[in-house]
């Protein structure tokens, strides 16, 4: 059973693959691998594989608690947890095949111990309805931002506050832009349905351009006060702030070109997932970050294009 | 008037879906479209919504083309945003003279709560409530009844009935063909991608009767054979 479930598993990931085409699968493979020979570096050193380590488990709990598929496996799998624990384990091959290589035997005793742990939690996370203030006050049309705002709300706030607070260290308003940076990338993850773009009554062109306006004035309400704070206090250093908010400001105009480039009413589009992951990791290695100007101009043609079929009677 | 000529619509193609089909759709009416599945409804109303391309034909409305403006349209499955509010995604859709909290005395759903904690039943309803408020001179709705309750199905039945008296085109599928035949001034029967036949109120009962008939013969011998 578990071996026809694994074969199942394969057969998912192959279809995805040819879903996004050979082009972006082979872009992918190399992320990967770029991924895998950051991990085979840094498990070289005890301390560094303890962190990786500790990365990895706490995304293999992220995933546990956020799988959508937890019910069904229970209601027709007696051996539910096992399957879970096969498709971990083959999840960490590639961190297995590091530590064996390294010889980092306490790393992988640990990794083993907490998997098997982690499929023991019955936990999953449950959605609030909070209307405060701040989702009031975001714009009707900027659904992004409210769906955003709502589920990641105390994190922006804990981020914003010790980013503001503490801006007298050099890195903290960095290390806070980035983070609120981050965030939004995920609030354009999922296509809306058809009538909520329909809702707007706008042409292709003006459509757009209204999304990327709200999304750049939204964010730009969020980091001026922490823009502002870095530059009372390092005035010499004023480009540094300015400069990654430029980064952040480009990459999420680029994250909702590729949404609209691949838009299809209630979905999650695999082309545009995979171009985010692009984008994301322009974020953390800046060689990508001419790809990501060259592609958000690319979108920009391609997602008017797709667009002018839901939204031709608008022109 | 809706009027459909030599509608022909494909996937890849290969194979027609709808094949060549001729409809007219009347206003201040209530037409039901039924067919099996893979008949070709959603396709059909698809097509008409403009979110299908078409092969060739034409849909037109009032002798123009058939724009998104003019239509409602509730497709089959619920699908919204994730973490906004029934409120917030109702107030997307511009109509003022819309009253949101009166129009949810007859759904009496949450508003304020995230639409990813609603049941089916609320989502429908929610979706319905979207359609209501955009207020256009066409409504296609793709099994609007599915996941309902009793109660909300006889409401949406009544509301239905008062809107085609505002000079609306109300069209509408259904996998029970009860519900089209009280509510629906036409049927219209869908088979390998034509309209095989046109039934008016008065031929309902008889409609009902012959294609029961038909489908318990089709698979009565199997049946028999199943289950000795």
């Amino acid at each position: 059973m578990i071996i026809a479930f694994i074969k199942l598993r394969f057969m998912q990931i192959l279809r995805t693959a040819n879903g996004i085409g050979l082009l972006r699968f082979i872009f992918l493979l190399g992320l990967i691998a770029f991924i895998a020979f950051g991990i085979f570096m840094l498990t070289a050193e005890v301390l560094k594989s303890f962190y990786v380590s500790a990365i990895c488990i706490f995304i293999i709990t992220l995933i546990q608690i956020k799988r959508s598929d937890a019910q069904f496996l229970k209601i027709n799998f007696i051996h539910f947890k096992l399957i879970y624990l096969t498709e971990y384990l083959l999840l960490m091959m590639p961190l297995f095949f590091c530590l064996c290589f390294h010889k980092q035997w306490t790393s992988i005793v640990s990794v083993v111990a907490s998997t098997l742990l982690i499929i023991n939690i019955d936990y999953s996370t449950k959605r609030k309805s909070l209307n405060t203030f701040i989702q009031r006050v975001i714009p009707l049309d900027c659904f992004e931002w409210k769906g955003g705002v709502r589920s990641t709300l105390v994190l922006i706030i804990i981020v914003w506050t010790i980013g503001l607070v503490t801006s007298f260290f050099v890195a903290s308003v960095p290390v806070a832009l980035f983070i609120l940076g981050i965030l939004p990338l995920n609030f354009n993850e999922k296509n809306e349905p058809l009538p909520m773009i329909l809702s707007y009554e706008r042409g292709t062109n003006s459509f757009l351009l209204h999304k990327i306006k709200l999304q750049i004035v939204l964010y730009t309400i969020l980091c001026i006060p922490l823009i502002a704070s870095f530059i009372f206090f390092f005035s010499d250093l004023w480009y540094i702030p300015l400069i990654e908010f430029f980064i952040l400001t480009t990459t999420h105009i680029y994250i909702i070109l590729t949404k609209y480039a691949f838009y299809k009413p209630n979905s999650k589009s695999n082309g545009s997932q995979t171009f985010g992951v692009i984008g994301a990791m322009g974020i953390i290695i800046p060689i990508f970050i001419p790809l990501v100007w060259v592609l958000s101009i690319r979108f920009y043609f391609k997602a008017r294009k797709n667009l002018n079929f839901y939204l031709n009677d608008y022109h | 008037m809706i009027t459909i000529e030599n509608l022909v619509v494909s996937y890849n193609k290969r194979q027609n879906v709808i094949n060549s089909l001729n409809l007219k759709l009347s206003k201040k009416t209530i037409h039901g479209i039924v067919g099996l599945n893979g008949a070709g409804k959603s396709t059909l109303l698809n097509a008409i919504y403009g979110l299908k391309s078409i092969d060739s034909g034409v849909i037109k409305s009032e002798n123009k083309k058939m724009s998104k403006k003019e239509i409602a349209y509730l497709v089959s499955e619920n699908y919204f945003y994730s973490n906004i509010t029934a409120r917030e995604y109702l107030a997307l859709f511009k109509n003022t003279n819309f009253d949101i909290d009166k129009w949810n005395k007859l759904f009496l759903l949450p508003l304020d709560t995230i639409i990813d904690n609603y049941s089916t039943g609320m989502k429908k309803k929610l979706a319905f409530m979207v359609i209501l408020k955009q207020d256009k001179p066409v409504m296609i709705l793709d099994e609007p009844f599915n996941g309902l309750d009793i109660e909300t199905c006889r409401i949406i039945h009544q509301v239905l009935l008062k809107l085609k008296e505002k000079n609306k085109i109300i069209i509408i599928t259904s996998h029970i063909i009860e519900t089209l035949t009280n509510l629906c001034d036409y049927i219209h029967y869908l088979e390998c991608g034509k309209i095989k036949f046109t039934k008016e109120k008065v031929d309902f009962k008889e409609f009902e009767r012959e294609i029961f008939e038909l489908l318990e013969k089709k698979n009565e011998d199997l049946i028999k054979v199943l289950t000795e």
